[in-house]
């Protein structure tokens, strides 16, 4: 196992892309922090994970990646969907069920999907979607297509027999996959250490002969190099690649968590040291990228299309009871 | 017209279809080389390559949920699962997934995929491998559920399970591989959810899936000699199910006798009973329905015992002659 | 625990009481030898006492209900006994062999027809539908089924019993003209043959529909009264015979007794008396007309025991005098006017209404001379008494007045044929005019 960390980006990418990338994790960030006003509210029904603390690891994962390409999600999906170009305001309208929502209301939080943006949508059921991006690769493979595979799932999912299973059946194949790993450090309460024997998660690649990468997740720069050489590694047919992307959800769980399986101090600290986007800030800022003034601007630019994503799904109909039946079958 | 196995039915809808849409791959445990557990596949890897005829590590949830994938990325996959009671560990991907993506997404994708799987006891396997779970997966929206009895109906509703959007459970029973019967040598296709009049009567109703319905016609056979006329309804397809055949028959002959192997209690035997109970052929009834099911055991080892389980023969026969009972009497 | 209340048997033929009153409520508490409930029998109404003690816990029937002998009408128990939902079938009460075995025959009768499930009535979809499009009422159907299950087929065959209708021919041509349809008619004759008369009725009922008509329904007695006339006139060959009695002897004998009679019992006697006594001396000598036929046995009767036919408010009760031949006129006087008056008031125990051999009634007190009485089942004759008139009549080529009077002896000719009847009516004529006689 090689250990990445360089503060320099491997792959070239333009000043404007990495301000728009410092405007997708503002975005992320405010969605969640909306939705969890909402919920808070009683606006929104049903449930809700949310990934604030964690909007390097989607944005990053997702930098280079085209149309083309595809994810699949998870029951903490948000920030995937925006990382892969899904618009705010039709995710905003699916949780508050309405037509004009990705799935037209039925799905809610926890499925949005956006099968021509590549992302093959959220599984609210944990390791589900792992076997699924495995069966996506290996359409890849078989069409002789380009694209490829990037898998999100906790470090929850990695315990269970899904991925073992589709990790291995990927390596044998040598499929155009990459699972990427959000150890966020909690399986709901169950802390990583105490439900896993291995130091990192990506130790685990070593069982099935494929490389294992631990980047720091909350360090956007670290995130896209893995990403990239491990989409460039699946792209020249040499296999998957098992990355781990160590983060922190700043909130519970889901609406209802008393997080009583941690400390106010862990969480502080990973607040005021470990931020994902103050840090980029700083890059950028070192960088010369962008001054302290424009950043501002892009960061009121996110709430500004986060207004209008809320606007829009509030004024968008409730779907009629015809739509009940619809679409059980193709 | 020849007459090919059923065995050989599944295999050349499955052959047909391949040489004509690269799109469709065979996957599963053991059905390279080996030929599949059954010797379905037998020779297919010989002919499409270990491409297309996938051999895959024993990952039932893995190789299920890479169908899942390949499907919604388009891909028209067909995954062999080595006998059916190994369903249990692929039904995250065909219960949670497969069958919701496209309604989860509000009608995005689709999800073209075919799980083959052999079921029924009756080859001494006992508990594990000997399981009739169709109505498990019955009780799922978004999957459908074919149940072939015959080498000819086997060959035409494959080829409609593979040309559906839309997953298909596909029950093969192990005992009827063997069986043969005149299935054309082209291509064609048998809608799913038409049952199939096996035999024409006027007194009672069975209606009969997979092994049972041979049974069913064996039972029928007797009591014609008693002056019984029996009418033999497969409905082939439990998902999506004929209802307007099998009401027609009913409401026809007043009498209903249903037959599966599955056990009894929470047997799709009940739903035929319930539908018939709701539908207007209720008032045409002249007896109480009948269900024969298999026995609320698992399946034992014991050649004897494990016939025993199931409805047999003459099981049938005295089921049709209660169900009559005055007639029977009368005559 | 629970104690059965059931319908008495009272008499060798009640099958079924009729109940006429409840005089307890569910949940009151019940003494033993409290009076239950009224039921009405075929001859008498009575009140049914408690043999036990407790609370009446529930009651399974209504008035007018008609329960089968045995059959549990009620249960008594404590407070926290709890009584099943509908009657359990009967069985539980003390019988003897031969009844158990009559019992038996009945219950595995029962099987056969259709058996209630919870008030409802067993029949199988398809029976219910032929039945509903037939305007046919499938609790009167019979069910072949099991537990009496009625199916199509019974319906159907119900539909054709019902259309296949027996009609007289000149009924039938009747009807024709007139368009009446005799599916729709009651028939009053054999078999519910319809007869000419139905179909008559039936334009002068088509004629008066507008007009509301006093409609009374069968029950109690009235019901009971019918049931055993049209049974014994429609399964009973009747032969009535009649004959001129001469009474003027009888006449004296009564005069002459009446004081003393009167003086010794407070009651007058009457010609029916006398005519009772004589009765029972012929019938001492035609013992085939004191027979009973029951179950096609002749019954040879050792007593006398003379029913007297008593008009009631409504209804015709028969108390029995016993052993007639063996009382004097006295004591019959006695016996006769206390039982009609029982009659009367409702107050004949079953004791007294069972065991009569031969029937006597007597409409001398109206202007009836002769008539054709019906017989008392299972009795084979019965003498109908007509008034006492003067008449002409020739007695040794000369016209002379006499008070005459005309006996009608009606009887079965399945266990007498006419010339012993005949003999014993001469016989009973002769006694009458030389009642002397009866002396002897």
């Amino acid at each position: 196992m090689e250990q990445t960390k360089t503060l320099k980006l491997v792959p070239e990418l333009s000043d404007e892309k990495l301000k728009g990338l410092y405007q997708q994790m503002w975005l992320i960030r405010y969605f969640d922090e909306q939705v969890d006003q909402f919920f808070a509210k009683g606006l929104i029904h049903g449930t809700t994970h949310l990934a604030v603390g964690q909007e390097a690891t989607a944005a990053g994962a997702c930098a280079l990646l085209s149309d083309e390409d595809k994810i699949t999600s998870t029951h903490r999906g948000h920030g995937h969907s925006i990382a892969k170009g899904g618009r705010v305001d039709k995710m905003m309208a699916e949780l508050f069920g309405r037509t004009t929502g990705y799935c037209k209301g039925k799905g809610g939080s926890m499925h949005i999907a956006d099968l021509d943006k590549g992302n093959l949508g959220a599984m609210g059921i944990v390791g589900g979607g792992i076997p699924l991006a495995v069966g996506s690769a290996l359409t890849a493979h078989m069409k002789k297509l380009d694209y490829v595979t990037v898998c999100f799932f906790g470090d929850g999912a990695s315990n269970e027999g899904s991925f073992h299973e589709a990790v291995n059946m990927a390596s044998i194949w040598d499929l155009p996959v990459v699972f990427f790993c959000e150890n966020n450090q909690y399986g709901m309460s169950g802390n990583v250490s105490e439900m896993t024997n291995v130091e990192h998660i990506a130790d685990r690649s070593a069982a099935y002969g494929i490389p294992g990468v631990v980047v720091d997740g909350n360090d956007i720069i670290e995130v896209i190099n893995a990403t990239y050489e491990a989409t460039e590694r699946a792209r020249r047919g040499e296999g998957p690649t098992l990355i781990e992307a160590k983060t922190y959800r700043w909130k519970g769980h889901s609406k209802s968590d008393a997080k009583k399986y941690r400390t106010r101090e862990e969480e502080k600290d990973w607040r005021d040291n470990r931020d994902p986007i103050k840090r980029f800030k700083e890059d950028l800022l070192e960088a010369g990228i962008a001054t302290e003034d424009e950043l501002e601007t892009i960061k009121q630019a996110a709430k500004q299309e986060m207004d209008e994503a809320v606007e829009f799904a509030q004024n968008s109909p409730m779907p009629s009871l015809d739509e009940l039946l619809t679409d059980v079958y193709a | 017209m020849r007459e090919i196995t059923y065995l050989e039915a599944v295999r050349e809808a499955m052959s047909i279809e391949m040489r004509k849409n690269n799109d469709v791959f065979l996957m599963g445990e053991d059905i390279g080389v080996y030929g599949g557990a059954f010797g379905v596949s037998r020779g297919m890897i010989e002919e499409f390559g270990p491409e297309r005829i996938r051999n895959t590590p024993i990952s039932e949830a893995g190789i299920a949920g890479a169908a899942v994938g390949s499907a919604l990325t388009g891909m028209r996959p067909i995954m062999e699962l080595q006998f059916s009671d190994f369903i249990t560990i692929a039904l995250d991907q065909i219960v949670n997934q497969a069958a919701k993506l496209r309604y989860m997404y509000g009608g995005k994708g689709k999800v073209p995929m075919v799980v083959r799987t052999p079921s029924g006891s009756g080859t001494g396997a006992a508990a594990q491998h000997s399981q009739s779970l169709e109505a498990w997966v019955t009780h799922i929206p978004g999957l459908k559920v074919v149940q072939p009895s015959t080498a000819y109906d086997a060959k035409g509703l494959l080829k409609a399970a593979m040309d559906d959007d839309n997953p298909v459970i596909f029950y093969e029973h192990k005992l009827l591989y063997k069986t043969s019967s005149e299935v054309p040598e082209e291509e064609y296709s048998i809608p799913l959810g038409k049952a199939d009049v096996k035999r024409e009567g006027t007194d009672i109703t069975i209606v009969a899936t997979a092994i049972m319905v041979h049974k069913a016609l064996e039972a029928a056979a007797e009591l014609e000699k008693e002056g019984i006329s029996v009418e033999v309804v497969d409905p082939r397809t439990l998902v999506p199910l004929d209802t307007e055949t099998i009401i027609e028959s009913v409401a026809k002959t007043g009498h209903l006798v249903v037959v599966h192997e599955a056990v009894k209690r929470g047997g799709f035997g009940g739903e035929i009973a319930s539908m018939i109970a709701e539908s207007e052929a209720f008032d045409y009834l002249d007896a109480p329905i009948k269900r024969l099911g298999g026995v609320e055991t698992p399946i034992p080892y014991n050649p004897e015992l494990e016939k025993a389980a199931i409805p047999q023969v003459p099981d049938i026969v005295n089921a049709v002659k209660e169900t009559l009972t005055k007639k029977a009497v009368a005559k | 625990m629970l104690k059965e209340v059931f319908m008495p048997k009272l008499s060798s033929t009640m099958e079924v009481g009729t109940l006429l009153e409840w005089f307890k409520e569910e949940g009151e508490s019940v003494e033993v030898g409290e009076p239950l409930f009224e039921i009405m029998t075929d001859k008498i109404n009575i009140e049914v006492e408690s043999y036990d003690e407790g609370i009446l816990l529930k009651k399974y029937y209504d008035v007018e209900d008609e329960i089968p002998v045995n059959e549990i009408v009620a249960f008594i128990g404590e407070s926290n006994d709890k009584a099943p939902d509908t009657p359990p079938a009967a069985g539980n009460v003390e019988q003897s062999e031969e009844e158990v075995v009559a019992e038996e025959v009945v219950s595995q009768e029962e099987v056969t027809t259709s058996e209630e499930f919870n008030g409802n009535v067993r029949a199988t979809p398809a029976a219910r539908r032929v039945a509903r499009e037939n305007n046919l009422s499938i609790a009167t159907v019979q069910g072949t089924g099991e537990n009496g299950r009625i199916h199509k087929q019974d319906v159907v065959d119900e539909l054709n019993t019902k259309s296949s209708k027996l009609v007289t021919p000149l009924a039938g041509k009747i009807a024709a003209d007139q368009g009446i349809d005799t599916g729709s008619i009651q028939g009053t004759g054999a078999r519910g043959k319809v007869v000419k008369q139905d179909v008559l009725g039936q334009q002068t009922s088509s004629v008066q529909e507008t007009v509301e008509l006093e409609r009374i329904k069968l029950k109690g007695l009235r019901k009971a009264v019918a049931d055993k006339m049209l049974q014994s006139a429609s399964s009973i060959p009747h032969v009535t015979l009649t004959t001129d009695v001469d009474m003027s002897k009888a006449i004296e004998v009564r005069k002459a007794l009446l004081p003393t009679i009167e003086a010794q019992t407070g009651y007058r006697v009457s010609y029916t008396e006398i005519i009772m006594k004589a009765t029972a001396c012929v019938l001492k000598n035609h013992p085939r007309v004191n027979a009973s036929l029951i179950d096609n046995e002749i019954v040879m009767n050792q007593a006398i025991n003379l029913g007297l036919a008593v008009a009631v408010e409504d209804g015709l009760i028969v108390p029995s005098v016993p052993n007639v031949d063996k009382a004097g006129l006295a004591e019959l006087t006695t016996v006769s006017k206390e039982l009609g008056a029982k009659a009367r008031n409702n107050k004949l125990t079953p004791d007294e209404m069972r065991g009569s051999t031969f029937t006597i009634s007597n409409l001398g007190m109206y202007a009836i001379d002769g008539f054709t009485p019906i017989i008392n089942a299972p009795e084979t004759a019965i003498l109908g008494v007509g008034r006492i008139v003067e008449k002409a009549v020739v007695i040794e080529h000369v016209v002379e007045v006499r008070p005459m009077m005309v006996l009608s002896l009606s009887f079965d000719h399945r266990a007498i044929d006419g010339a012993p009847a005949a003999a014993f009516l001469t016989e009973l004529k002769e006694r009458l005019e030389n009642p002397w006689t009866l002396l002897v």
